[in-house]
C-alpha cells in the first residue's frame, strides 16, 4: 500500500483524501493494450505453433499485470511472492506434461487402426 | 488448558480487548499481510489449482484428438478433429446469422477487465476512506459482473441452440448445437468442457457478485467506516481479480488457441 499511498498531508478530520488512479488507468490501458494484440494475431496468422506461443506469452504478461498491480503482489513480501509463484510454476510444468502426454495418447490411438 | 477463565463477553473485559503483541500468540504478522488477506490468498491458490486441472484436462484431450489441416475457409464440423474455435464462437447478439469470429468474447473480456478496474478503484477509494467512491465504484462493479454474467447466459443459449447449419448424422438427421452426450461442432468432449470450464468461472463471478452486492449493503449501512478500514473491500477485490485472471486463461486456451 505504502507505494501507491497519496502525497502524504495531514488531513483534517473528515476531509477525504485526493485520489490517486493513474497507475490504475495505466494498467488498464496495458491490459486493453495486450488483448487487442491478440486479436490482431487471431486475424493475420494462420494458426501454427509459433502463434500459440505468442498467445501463451502475451497470457502471461496480461496475468503478469493483474497479480502483480491489481491483486498488489508486486508489492507484498518477497515470502508471500514465492509463496505464490512456486505452485503455479509447478502447475505450469503439470499443463505442459500433459499436453504432451496428451499428443503421445493421440498418435498412438490414431495410428492404431491404420 | 489449565487455565481457568469463564467465558464472557470480551467487551466484558479490557484484557481481552488488549492487542496481542507477543510472537506466538497472534501479535505477528506473517509476510506483513493480515490473516483475512493470507488466507485469501491461500484460497486463491487452491482455487487456482482447481482451474488448472480444468484447463490441464483441455489441455491434454485437446491434443489426444486430430487437427484439422486444410485451409481454414475449407473447415467444417466434424467429430473427427477438434473444432477452430473462431468457426464455433462467431455469432453476436442481434444480429443473427452475421459472421463475427470472437467479436462477442472480446467484448465480454472487456467487460471484465473493465470491471476488474473499477474494483481497483473502489479499493483505492477505501484506502482513503471515501464511503460515497466505494459505493460508486462498487456499483459499476456490480454492473459490469452482472453484465458479463448475462453476456455468458447468451453465450450459452447461442451454444446450445446452435448455428444455422447443422451437422448431418451418420442416418441422415439434422443435429443442432450441443448437450452433454452430442454436439454439433465436434468432439463430445469439445461442448462438454466447454459447459464445465466456462460454467466453473461463471459460477464463480456470480458468487462474486454476491459477495460484492454484500459488500455494497455493508459500506452503505457504515459497517467498514465503524470498523476503521475497508479491508473486506480489498479481500473480496483479490477475489475479483482472479476470477478476471482465470477468465484470461480460458480466453486464451479456449477461444484463441
Amino acid at each position: 500500500m505504502a507505494s501507491h499511498a497519496t502525497t502524504e498531508h495531514t488531513l483534517a478530520p473528515g476531509e477525504i483524501a485526493k485520489p490517486n488512479t493513474g497507475w490504475i488507468w495505466k494498467t488498464f490501458g496495458v491490459l486493453v493494450a495486450i488483448t487487442a494484440i491478440e486479436f490482431v494475431f487471431v486475424f493475420l496468422m494462420h494458426p501454427s505453433t509459433l502463434r500459440n506461443s505468442i498467445f501463451i506469452v502475451l497470457t502471461i504478461l496480461k496475468a503478469f499485470f493483474i497479480v502483480a498491480e491489481f491483486m498488489h503482489l508486486k508489492h507484498e513480501t518477497k515470502g508471500l511472492i514465492w509463496t505464490i509463484l512456486v505452485p503455479v510454476a509447478l502447475l505450469i510444468w503439470l499443463l505442459v506434461a500433459l499436453i504432451t502426454e496428451g499428443s503421445f495418447i493421440g498418435e498412438v490411438l490414431q495410428s492404431m487402426f491404420k | 488448558m489449565a487455565q481457568s477463565t469463564t467465558l464472557q463477553h470480551p467487551a466484558a473485559s479490557a484484557t481481552h480487548d488488549a492487542p496481542r503483541t507477543g510472537n506466538w500468540d497472534g501479535g505477528n504478522e506473517p509476510f506483513k499481510a493480515s490473516y483475512g488477506k493470507l488466507m485469501m490468498w491461500f484460497f486463491l491458490l487452491s482455487d487456482a489449482f482447481t482451474f488448472a486441472a480444468f484447463l490441464t484436462t483441455y489441455g491434454m484431450i485437446r491434443h489426444k484428438h486430430e487437427v484439422f489441416t486444410g485451409e481454414a475457409k475449407d473447415f467444417f464440423f466434424s467429430t473427427r478433429w477438434w473444432p477452430i474455435p473462431d468457426h464455433v464462437f462467431n455469432a453476436f447478439p442481434g444480429m443473427g446469422e452475421a459472421n463475427v469470429p470472437l467479436g462477442f468474447v472480446a467484448l465480454m473480456t472487456m467487460i471484465l477487465i473493465l470491471s476488474s478496474v473499477t474494483m481497483v478503484l473502489a479499493v483505492e477509494a477505501g484506502h482513503r476512506m471515501d464511503k460515497a467512491d466505494v459505493q460508486k465504484w462498487l456499483l459499476w462493479t456490480i454492473l459490469f459482473g452482472a453484465t458479463f454474467l448475462c453476456s455468458q447466459a447468451w453465450e450459452w443459449s447461442h451454444f446450445i441452440h446452435g448455428h444455422a447449419e447443422p451437422t448431418i448424422m451418420a442416418d441422415g438427421t439434422k443435429f443442432f448445437g450441443a448437450n452433454l452426450s452430442m454436439n454439433q461442432y465436434g468432439p463430445v468432449l469439445f461442448a462438454d468442457l466447454f459447459f464445465f470450464i466456462t460454467g466453473f468461472h461463471g459460477t464463480h463471478v456470480f458468487s462474486g457478485v454476491c459477495l460484492l452486492v454484500w459488500c455494497f449493503i455493508a459500506t452503505t449501512n457504515g459497517t467498514f467506516e465503524k470498523r476503521g478500514h475497508y479491508e473486506m473491500i480489498e479481500k473480496i477485490g483479490l477475489y475479483w481479480h482472479f476470477v478476471d485472471l482465470v477468465w484470461v486463461f480460458v480466453f486464451t486456451f479456449f477461444y484463441l488457441v
